[in-house]
């Protein structure tokens, strides 16, 4: 029987008083995407947002880029900007979702999810707004007609719930050092409140660790590896030539100027990762912003081509790069592989396990160690346990 | 990844919970995130959370994709 609910079991190894090893053990489905072999390309693009609990713009979208670079078929303009308002909406959704559902916690508050509420019906309503015949992610593109009023309505109510969780409007709060300390120090809301207990606790640095950033088009032998990867082991254990690489937030955000800061005073710790995921959130906002001024309609495409090809498709999800692989026979997927952020950020030798290694062994370890797993944001549940060595 | 299971609600508590069933396997998640549901009802179950509803026919096709996962090679230890 499949898991309920995959998850992450973080075990922290424990000698003198310090953190000396951290195993992570996942129990997720990293090759699920197996049953999308032998279908129809443009049905597994239908079928991808349906198969995952979250991110499923991203997986239909990085499915349709994956079977485009397999038949050398290039979305036109207006069809890449309204996938790029699509995903930039479900970033905000994610991130919003997941601060109004696990930093409560972190702070033994109950959270308040009733904001929340309004989040999964947007994304479904901008799809709507844009694509009414449900085509979003059909390769090739889909037929376009935007619904300007019901578009109207999509960023609004978002701007407002994202202005509620930080008590203000983020944008401003991440555009200079000077406001940010004045909001950690004085700030209402959530956000605040969490970054203040940090600041108060000296935890602005922990976690930070030697961080090997992914490069913007993903690691160069992504293409290789998937194709060699029979047994799925690269896809739930990637590196770069041995190396394990960062994704998400920070990786994307480092040179943002008050990141770079923070990162140049702590490192890759706590206070820069939180900040680089508030200054993801203003760049996709204004990003959004700008971009539903420019969306308009486009006929209808012709059908994609049947054909043969292998393909790769990359986007920028809320926790970082996801990439697809495909291998197309003859108009139907041959194989089909997905790699996602979790693996590299959650994986025995990455951010996370580097971040905790060397931690010292106290009442507030777990707590730490759950502040860190929530600055990187895992795709499923994480749970920490203790191992004490002799 | 994370998999989008459908499962099935089997009894509505109080303080926006149910208890939900998937495979003969029975949880109690929470309601908050969404509205109007009944027993008889399919979510989509996320971190102890019904992240969405979906009807029963999205469900049962859904439940038969995944039903296939389990007839395949199992996953390399991770």
């Amino acid at each position: 029987m499949l898991p309920f609910e995959a998850g992450l079991t973080v075990t922290l190894g424990l000698r003198d008083s310090k953190v000396t090893d951290v195993a992570i053990v996942s129990t997720r489905l990293v090759q699920a995407s197996r049953l999308l072999a032998g279908r129809d390309p443009v049905q597994v693009t239908t079928l991808l947002p349906t198969l995952y609990a979250l991110c499923g713009t991203a997986q239909a979208l990085a499915g349709a880029a994956a079977v485009e670079d397999a038949l050398g078929l290039l979305p036109s303009p207006l069809q890449r900007m309204a996938r790029r308002f699509l995903l930039l909406l479900e970033i905000l959704t994610e991130h919003s979702f997941s601060i109004l559902r696990d930093w409560p916690a972190l702070l033994d508050e109950s959270p308040d999810l009733s904001p929340a509420r309004l989040l999964r019906p947007l994304v479904h309503n901008a799809r709507r707004s844009l694509y009414p015949d449900g085509d979003w992610a059909r390769p090739g593109g889909g037929r376009l007609e935007v619904d300007a009023v019901a578009l109207g309505m999509i960023l609004p109510p978002l701007k407002a719930l994202l202005a509620h969780i930080f008590a203000g409007s983020v944008d401003q709060i991440v555009d200079s050092p000077s406001l940010f300390d004045t909001w950690c120090e004085h700030g209402d809301g959530l956000p605040a409140r969490l970054l203040r207990r940090v600041r108060q606790s000296g935890l602005g640095g922990f976690g930070a660790a030697a961080s090997h950033f992914m490069p913007a088009e993903g690691p160069a032998d992504v293409g290789e590896r998937l194709a060699a990867d029979d047994g799925g082991r690269y896809l739930a254990r990637p590196d770069y030539h041995g190396r394990v690489l960062e994704t998400g937030s920070l990786s994307r955000q480092h040179a943002h100027p008050l990141v770079a800061g923070l990162l140049a005073q702590y490192g890759s710790g706590l206070l820069p990762r939180f900040a680089a995921r508030m200054a993801e959130i203003a760049a996709a906002l204004q990003e959004a912003e700008d971009l539903v001024q420019d969306l308009s309609a486009e006929a209808v495409p012709p059908p994609s081509p049947g054909g043969s090809g292998i393909g790769l498709g990359r986007v920028d999800a809320a926790r970082g790069l996801l990439i697809h692989g495909v291998t197309l026979k003859e108009g139907r997927v041959s194989t089909y592989k997905i790699l996602a952020p979790t693996e590299w950020n959650f994986h025995p030798a990455g951010p996370l396990a580097a971040g905790l290694t060397g931690a010292r062994d106290d009442d507030g370890l777990i707590w730490r160690a759950r502040l860190l797993a929530a600055a990187l944001d895992p795709c499923v549940a994480c749970r920490f346990e203790v191992a004490q060595y002799a | 990844m994370c998999l989008a299971l459908p499962a099935r609600v089997t009894e509505i508590l109080p303080d926006e919970s149910a208890k939900v069933e998937l495979g003969g396997v029975s949880k109690v998640v929470s309601l908050a995130l969404v509205s109007d549901v009944a027993v008889g009802d399919y979510v989509i179950v996320h971190v102890g959370y019904a992240l969405s509803r979906i009807d029963p026919e999205e469900a049962a096709k859904t439940l038969a994709l995944f039903a296939e996962i389990e007839q395949m090679t199992p996953e390399p230890a991770a």
